[in-house]
C-alpha cells in the first residue's frame, strides 16, 4: 500500500453551530500535519469503519478509511 | 434649532482617539457638532457619566427574513447596532422568482432554524427582484441595513434547476454579470457566496457549483462599483481556508475589491490554525490584497440532547452504541434499568460529576422550567441521584427533549483571543445575528467585547474596541459616511455605560412567526440608540421611529 495520511490525533471540540466534532490531526508521508474537523455523522462512522468505540482510539489508523470505509 | 443635543457626554468618535467630555448635536438625521456644543435644541439628552459613540456595525448576519415584520431586527439594535448586514453566505431574498421561493426558503431554514411559518405568514411576498425586496423593507426598518446579494439566488435566477447541478456556460455567467450589476443599482453592497453550506436535503446550495470563472466574472462586477465579496471558506480544513485566502486574494487584486470571509475561530485543539490564517492574511494584505477575516468575540458552547447522538459521548462506547440506535431501540435501552445502570457505572465513581455536572439544563424545549438554567449537578444532588442518572432521567421524563449546554468549550481562551482580536487585520463581525435560532443566541457580541476584553483583560481600550465596531467595518465596507462622530456623518449613535456594557444571559422567547423559538440575550448597559438622528431604543424600550435606511 502507498504511504498514505494517518490519523494521530482525535478530540472532541464544539463546532461553529454549538454540536461537538471530531477534531482530527492527520500526518502526512512527507511528515506534514494536517488538522481537519468532522460533524458526528462523520465522525462516528469513521469509529465505525476503524473499529473503535473510543475516540482516543483513532489514533493510528489511515485517514482513508474515514472515504472508503476501511 | 437643533433636532437633538446629547451633552455632557464621554465622546468616543470612532476614530479611535481617546474620548474626550463633550456635546454632540443632530439635525436632519446628521451630526451637526461634535464638542463644546452652543443652541437649543428640540430634544436634549444626558448623557453624564456615559459614552457616546457611533452606533455598532454587524457585518455578518441572516436578518432578510426577520426585517420583514422586525425591523429593529430585536435584539440588536438594543445592543447598540445600527447597521446590519444581511444575505451572507451566499444567501438572500432577491433575486429570487416566485417558483424558487420554496427551494430557497428550505436553505435558509436549513440555515436560521426559522419555523416554516416566518416566511408564510409574516409578510407579504409581493417582490421577485432586489429593488423589490429593498421596497418592501422600506418605511419598516428601524436599523440600517447593507445587505448583501446571495451568488446561490443569482445563480438559481439564471439557471434554474441545473444551479444544483453544473458549471455556467460563458452566456450564463453573462446573464449572472448583468443581474449582479442590476442588484447593486438597486442597493446591495456587495456578493456573498459558499464554498459549505448545505440546503435542507444535504446538497450542496447553487454557489458550490460556480467555477472559478464564475466567480471572477462576478467579481469583474463588483469592481465596477468597488464593492464586496463576502465567502464561507472550508473552515473545517485550515489548509483549504488558506488556499480561500489566496483565492480571495488574487481576486481582490485583480480587481481591486475587499474582501471579508467568515467564520475565523480560535481552537484548543487545532491551536496553529488561526494564527495561520492571520498570518497568511497579513502576507496577501502586503501585496496589496484586501482579505478580512472575520473573528466573533463570543465563545462557542456546545449543547446536545438525547434526541440526536452527540459527540459530546465519544469516549464513552456503551452510550454511543445505545443513542445511535432508532428512536424506540434508544429509549427502550434508556428505559431498561439494567441497561441504564451500566450506563451509569461507566462514568466511574464521581457517577458523572466531573464530566456532566457543569451541564447545563436549557429551556425552549421540553425542559421543565424550574429546571431550566440549573446545572444537572445541582439538579442530581437534589434528586438524590448521580449526574449521570440524572441525565438519563430527565431526558426520559421529557421525551428526551432537554437540551444540555456546555458553556464557553470553544473560541474561549480570552488571552489568546484578545490580541486576535485586536489586529489591526482582523475583522470583528462573524456574529450570524438572524441565523441558529434554535440552536444558541447570536446577539450581544458587542457588550461582549467590552465586557471580556476591554474591562475584563484589557486587550483592547475602550477607543479601540469602538474603532473595531464602528469606524473600521464602516471602513471595510465602504459604508459612506457611517461609523463616526463626526459632522456630516449620519447620526447613528450609542450612548452606553463603559463600566456595565455587555450581554445578558441567554434565554429563549417564543417571539418568532408561529409562536417559533429562539435564543436570545438582553443588552446591559445601553441607554439610548439613536438611528439616522432618531431615537429608536431608549430606557430599555423600543420606540415606534422607522428611522433606518437602506445604506451602501
Amino acid at each position: 500500500m502507498a504511504a498514505e495520511a494517518v490519523i494521530v490525533d482525535a478530540q472532541v471540540a464544539p463546532g461553529h453551530d454549538g454540536a461537538a466534532e471530531l477534531v482530527l490531526r492527520l500526518r502526512h508521508p512527507n511528515g506534514a500535519d494536517e488538522v481537519v474537523s468532522v460533524d458526528a455523522e462523520v465522525g462516528f462512522r469513521l469509529m465505525q469503519s476503524c473499529g473503535v468505540a473510543d475516540v482516543g482510539g483513532l489514533a493510528g489508523h489511515p485517514w482513508r478509511r474515514m472515504i472508503n470505509g476501511g | 434649532m437643533f433636532d437633538v443635543v446629547i451633552r455632557n457626554g464621554s465622546i468616543i468618535d470612532g476614530s479611535g482617539k481617546a474620548a474626550f467630555a463633550g456635546d454632540l448635536a443632530i439635525k436632519d438625521g446628521r451630526i451637526a457638532a461634535v464638542g463644546k456644543v452652543e443652541g437649543e435644541a428640540a430634544r436634549t439628552i444626558d448623557a453624564l457619566g456615559k459614552a457616546v459613540a457611533p452606533g455598532f456595525i454587524d457585518p455578518h448576519t441572516h436578518f432578510d427574513v426577520q426585517l420583514l415584520w422586525d425591523g429593529a431586527a430585536r435584539p440588536a439594535l438594543e445592543h447598540g447596532v445600527t447597521a446590519v448586514v444581511p444575505g451572507n453566505c451566499s444567501l438572500s431574498l432577491a433575486p429570487l422568482r416566485a417558483a424558487d421561493r420554496a427551494k430557497v426558503v428550505g436553505m435558509f431554514q436549513q440555515i436560521e432554524e426559522m419555523p416554516p411559518e416566518a416566511f408564510t405568514q409574516a409578510f407579504d411576498w409581493t417582490w421577485e427582484d432586489f429593488a423589490g425586496y429593498r421596497d418592501a423593507l422600506a418605511g419598516k426598518l428601524q436599523v440600517n441595513v447593507a445587505p448583501l446579494v446571495g451568488h446561490s439566488v443569482i445563480r438559481l435566477w439564471v439557471m434554474g434547476e441545473a444551479a444544483q447541478k453544473r458549471a455556467a456556460t460563458a452566456q450564463e455567467i453573462g446573464r449572472m454579470q448583468d443581474l449582479l450589476r442590476a442588484c447593486l443599482d438597486a442597493g446591495a453592497i456587495g456578493l456573498s457566496t459558499s464554498f459549505v453550506d448545505l440546503d435542507e436535503h444535504g446538497w450542496p446550495v447553487p454557489s458550490r457549483f460556480a467555477e472559478y470563472a464564475e466567480l471572477d466574472a462576478l467579481c469583474a462586477v463588483l469592481g465596477e462599483y468597488g464593492r464586496m465579496l463576502q465567502c464561507v471558506p472550508e473552515f473545517y480544513a485550515m489548509d483549504l481556508t488558506i488556499a480561500r485566502i489566496d483565492q480571495l486574494a488574487e481576486l481582490s487584486l485583480r480587481h481591486d475589491i475587499p474582501t471579508t470571509f467568515s467564520p475565523l475561530f480560535d481552537s484548543a485543539q487545532a491551536p496553529e490554525s488561526a494564527p495561520r490564517a492571520i498570518a497568511r492574511v497579513e502576507e496577501q494584505f502586503a501585496r496589496g490584497a484586501r482579505v478580512w477575516p472575520q473573528m466573533q468575540t463570543r465563545p462557542i458552547d456546545l449543547s446536545f440532547s438525547l434526541l440526536r447522538p452527540s459527540l459530546f459521548f465519544a469516549r464513552l462506547p456503551r452510550w454511543v452504541r445505545i443513542l445511535r440506535q432508532p428512536l424506540e431501540a434508544r429509549l427502550a435501552s434508556l428505559r431498561d434499568p439494567e441497561t441504564s445502570q451500566k450506563m451509569v457505572a461507566d462514568l466511574g465513581p464521581d457517577g458523572g460529576q466531573l464530566m456532566m455536572g457543569h451541564l447545563v439544563v436549557r429551556g425552549g424545549d421540553a425542559a421543565p422550567a424550574a429546571l431550566v438554567g440549573r446545572t444537572l449537578g445541582e439538579i442530581a444532588a437534589e434528586r438524590g441521584q448521580a449526574p449521570a442518572r440524572a441525565l438519563i432521567d430527565l431526558s426520559l421524563e421529557n421525551g428526551l427533549d432537554v437540551a444540555f449546554l456546555a458553556a464557553s468549550m470553544g473560541h474561549a481562551a480570552t488571552d489568546r483571543i484578545g490580541p486576535m482580536l485586536a489586529h489591526p487585520l482582523v475583522h470583528v463581525g462573524a456574529s450570524d445575528g438572524g441565523a441558529h435560532l434554535a440552536s444558541f443566541a447570536t446577539y450581544g457580541d458587542t457588550g461582549y467585547l467590552f465586557s471580556e476584553f476591554v474591562r475584563a483583560s484589557g486587550a483592547l481600550s475602550l477607543e479601540q474596541a469602538v474603532r473595531k465596531i464602528t469606524a473600521d467595518t464602516a471602513d471595510i465596507w465602504g459604508l459612506k459616511d457611517r461609523g463616526r462622530l463626526q459632522p456630516g456623518a449620519h447620526a447613528d449613535v450609542v450612548i452606553f455605560d463603559p463600566s456595565t456594557i455587555a450581554r445578558g444571559a441567554e434565554r429563549p422567547v417564543f417571539d418568532m412567526p408561529g409562536d417559533g423559538m429562539r435564543y436570545t440575550r438582553d443588552a446591559v448597559g445601553v441607554d439610548t440608540v439613536l438611528v439616522n438622528g432618531e431615537v429608536a431604543f431608549e430606557a430599555g424600550r423600543y420606540t415606534e421611529t422607522r428611522s433606518g435606511v437602506f445604506c451602501v
